[in-house]
Order: C-alpha cells, then sequence, then structure tokens
C-alpha cells in the first residue's frame, strides 16, 4: 500500500513539475520572457515605464494550503480558476441573513476583481520561499493586542473598528489613502495606475481614492525623519532599466498588517514586455515582522484611462455607519429602561 | 483529479485568493437582521465615488409613495463595462433585495439589482455575465 501511494506521488508530481516548467518557458503572462526585453527610452534617455496599468489578479496574495507548496499552478489549474472567476455571479457561499452576507455588498457586476491570474505563480507573496507573510514579532502581537488602548490609531483597510468617531474608522473608508504597499497592491475594484515620466521624476497616479506619488530620482535624500507622511517619504533611482523607490518615514497613523512608522519599503519596478511591468516590494520592519518579505505583483496594460475619484464628495457610507451606530445605541439604551 | 475534484479545488483557490470587501464597511452601515425587498421606479442615480446611489419611488401596500437610497457599487468599474449615469433613466422599474440601513433611514444597499424583465442588473446577455453593450442580437 505504502508503495502504490509513493508511485503515485512520483507520477503526480512528474507530470505536475514539467507543466509548471513548459509553461513558464513558453512566456505566459507572469513568467520570465524567452528572450530579454529591451526597455524603450524616453526622449531624454531614463528607462520608459509610461502607460496605464491594471493589477487586478485571481492569484491568491499568499499560498493557499490545497496547493501543498507548490510555487505554480498547473495549466489545468489555471484554466478552471478562470473558467469560475469569469463564471462568478457574486452569489458564491452567500448566506441571506448574515454579517457576511452584508459585507460581501452586491452582486459580481459591480466588482472588478479580474477573471485571470496575471502570473502562474500559487502567490503574489514571492518570498519567504513559502509564500506566506513571516510571523509577526512578539513586540508586535503584543502591539496588537494593546492597539484599542491607542486612540486615533487605525489600520488601512482594516474594516469593522470602533464607531465613536471617523477617527476610529480606516483611512480607506475615511477617503485618505489604503497607505503603502496598500495603494500598490490589488483590490476588489479600481486596481488601475498611470505612470507618466519627466526627466528626474516618475508620477505613479493611482485610481483607487485618487492621488498621485511623485518619485524624484535626481539623486536627492531623504527628508528629515521628523517628518512623517501617511504615504512615508520616496526617493528614487534608476538600476539600469529598473526604477527602485525607497521609502521611509511613516506616520503612525497608519497600519500595514501591524507596521507602521517603523515600515521601510524597497520597490522596484522594471518592465517585462511591451503590455506588462513587474512590481515588486520588499517589506521590511523588525519591530513587526521576524523577517523581510516580497510581494511580486504584475501590471498589465489596459490601453483604457484613468477615471476620477472623487471620494469624500459622495462619502454617505461614513455618514451611514456613525449614525447606525448611534441608533443601536439609542434602542440599546431604551431596552435597558 | 476527477473533473469535480479539479472545478471544487478551483473555487477554493478563489476564494482563497479573493480581494473581498468594499470601500467601506457595509455590515457597519447595514443591518443584516433587516432584510428588504423593494419594487420601485428609478428617480435619479447619483454617479459618484465612493458608491453610486439610486433613489428609487417605492409604492406601499396604502398606495403611498416611499423614497429610498440604494448603494451601489463604483460607477468606474460601470463606466468601463459601457454604462453610464442615463443607463438606468428615470422611470426604469427594478427590484432591489438588499439589507436596511441600521440608522434606521429608507437607504439599503443594492445586493442584487434586477430589472422586471428579470434580468439581474447588469449580469446575464446571453448569459456570459456580460453587460448589455448593444453587441447582443437579442439586446437589439
Amino acid at each position: 500500500m505504502r508503495d502504490t501511494n509513493f508511485v503515485l506521488i512520483v507520477a503526480v508530481v512528474s507530470v505536475l513539475l514539467p507543466t509548471a516548467v513548459v509553461i513558464a518557458q513558453n512566456g505566459s503572462p507572469g513568467a520570465p520572457p524567452a528572450k530579454p526585453y529591451t526597455t524603450p527610452k524616453t526622449p531624454w534617455g531614463e528607462p520608459d515605464l509610461q502607460g496605464t496599468f491594471s493589477n487586478r489578479t485571481i492569484t491568491p496574495f499568499e499560498r493557499p494550503a490545497n496547493v501543498n507548496g507548490r510555487e505554480y499552478f498547473t495549466a489545468e489549474e489555471v484554466a478552471a480558476m478562470e473558467k469560475a472567476a469569469a463564471g462568478r455571479g457574486g452569489d458564491e457561499g452567500r448566506n441571506r441573513g448574515t454579517r457576511g452576507d452584508v459585507e460581501r455588498a452586491y452582486n459580481d457586476f459591480w466588482w472588478d476583481r479580474g477573471t485571470k491570474v496575471t502570473t502562474l505563480r500559487t502567490s503574489l507573496v514571492v518570498d519567504p520561499p513559502d509564500g506566506r507573510v513571516p510571523a509577526l514579532t512578539e513586540e508586535a502581537r503584543k502591539r496588537a493586542a494593546d492597539e484599542g488602548k491607542r486612540p486615533a490609531f487605525r489600520g488601512a483597510g482594516a474594516n469593522g473598528r470602533g464607531t465613536d468617531s471617523w477617527l476610529d474608522r480606516s483611512t480607506f473608508e475615511r477617503c485618505i489613502t489604503r497607505g503603502l504597499p496598500g495603494a500598490m497592491s490589488p483590490t476588489a475594484y479600481n486596481n488601475n495606475y498611470r505612470i507618466t515620466q519627466s526627466p528626474g521624476y516618475v508620477a505613479i497616479q493611482i485610481e483607487m481614492l485618487g492621488g498621485t506619488r511623485v518619485i524624484p530620482t535626481d539623486g536627492r535624500q531623504h527628508v528629515s525623519s521628523s517628518i512623517r507622511q501617511w504615504l512615508g517619504h520616496s526617493t528614487g533611482r534608476w538600476d539600469g532599466d529598473t526604477l527602485v523607490i525607497e521609502t521611509t518615514h511613516f506616520t503612525d497613523k497608519i497600519l500595514y498588517r501591524g507596521a507602521a512608522e517603523n515600515l521601510q519599503l524597497v520597490e522596484r519596478i522594471k518592465r517585462v514586455g511591451p503590455d506588462e511591468l513587474e512590481y515588486r516590494v520588499t517589506i521590511n520592519d523588525p519591530t513587526t515582522f521576524t523577517r523581510p518579505w516580497t510581494l511580486a505583483i504584475p501590471y498589465v496594460n489596459t490601453g483604457e484611462d484613468l477615471f476620477e475619484y472623487a471620494c469624500h464628495e459622495g462619502n454617505y457610507g461614513m455618514e451611514g455607519i456613525l449614525s447606525g451606530a448611534r441608533e443601536e445605541e439609542r434602542k440599546a439604551a431604551e431596552t435597558k429602561k | 483529479m476527477n473533473r469535480r475534484g479539479l472545478i471544487m479545488s478551483a473555487l477554493l483557490l478563489l476564494v482563497s485568493g479573493a480581494a473581498l470587501g468594499a470601500h467601506h464597511s457595509f455590515a457597519a452601515e447595514f443591518d443584516a437582521n433587516q432584510p428588504v425587498t423593494l419594487r420601485g421606479t428609478v428617480v435619479r442615480v447619483e454617479w459618484i465615488n465612493p458608491h453610486t446611489w439610486i433613489h428609487l419611488d417605492v409604492k406601499k401596500p396604502d398606495g403611498s409613495t416611499e423614497r429610498w437610497m440604494i448603494e451601489g457599487g463604483t460607477p468606474n468599474t460601470l463606466l468601463r463595462r459601457g454604462l453610464t449615469k442615463t443607463s438606468l433613466p428615470e422611470g426604469t422599474e427594478l427590484v432591489v433585495d438588499g439589507y436596511k440601513a441600521k440608522n434606521g433611514s429608507n437607504r439599503a444597499n443594492g445586493r442584487d439589482l434586477t430589472l422586471t424583465d428579470g434580468r439581474k442588473m447588469f449580469m446575464g446577455s446571453s448569459g456570459t455575465g456580460a453587460p448589455r453593450d448593444g453587441k447582443d442580437a437579442s439586446e437589439k
């Protein structure tokens, strides 16, 4: 029996592995191109990364348990995932009358989560090699447990926290920012970016919540560390055809997976083909993560324009959340009487 | 792996990888204990970010009319699918399945919006999930 299992495993592995390798060699999305790609240059001689891109993908953020540690999906798995994504309506796994159903908001027509894997990798996390976000340090776990005691300290994208004030809600809900690298990572819709360049500058316009990152590549140093910003302070340089952005000086008012003012990012953006950029970001904060870790996210040319996202103007949601909490408190007080 | 196993596994992978979550918490704004089904006519559409709002006149059993506001997704996604502010003109009949606002006002999320011919907004053109963009013969 044991021998039979062993033979079966060997057979499965020997079928799966070459499939992944063959896909990778054939220049499928996310795979290294067969021939080195020559990046075009701007008229002033810098690598040209300009265009409008989307990073939406159905590739999981972290490696799912059911791929058993494999780095690449098989072609069969990709076909099945893309078919399922194209056919989904938004009703899958929903139970009427539950909090989870309310949180899913609406059917799939309103979402724009993508229907394709844009990389054959089984996760956007490419380092550590297990494709998982590294464990938090003991200090970070303790901080997370105490987080509720810190006023006005709420995380980007972390929904469902306090309702005493708008300050208790995430900076995403408040239409401020998803932070970094949150704003450069795919979400449920508006995953669109426009990159434009001028001599010594690269600008990255982000559709979700609006806003533009302006990255100088003229060799300037970071500003004083007493200056803290939502998106930190970024300086850029060219490493061959790759734009390298180093970002530090984040505020303590925004969280990325438990990291705040000590977060340091190194982003590397390069063209891997006429219609695709590879975006990599290495996330480091020794006070939060037990080791640095890296995401690799394909940015695919959309050939479309960006639309404005004047978020504050229509933010009825914030009013609804806070007034809803007041109404629930009023009802609870009445019940007590 | 058999076919059924592969499909289940693909769905599992999708669920585990899904970047779910709207711009803000819907569960904080709307009440899971107050599901509503509303049938009404479109009065106007607020084509705004972060979310569209459809204003709907709903006829009550006693004949009077109640004004409701229905929260939908970002208009940017709909624009890319060829829809505009005028795609739901005044007077369009809609059935809304959603949840009522916790603050007690006549607001709800548009979990499912169905046109009166049975098409889920705006899904189901030729069963592909594509919106009505005029390219489908059945739309002519």
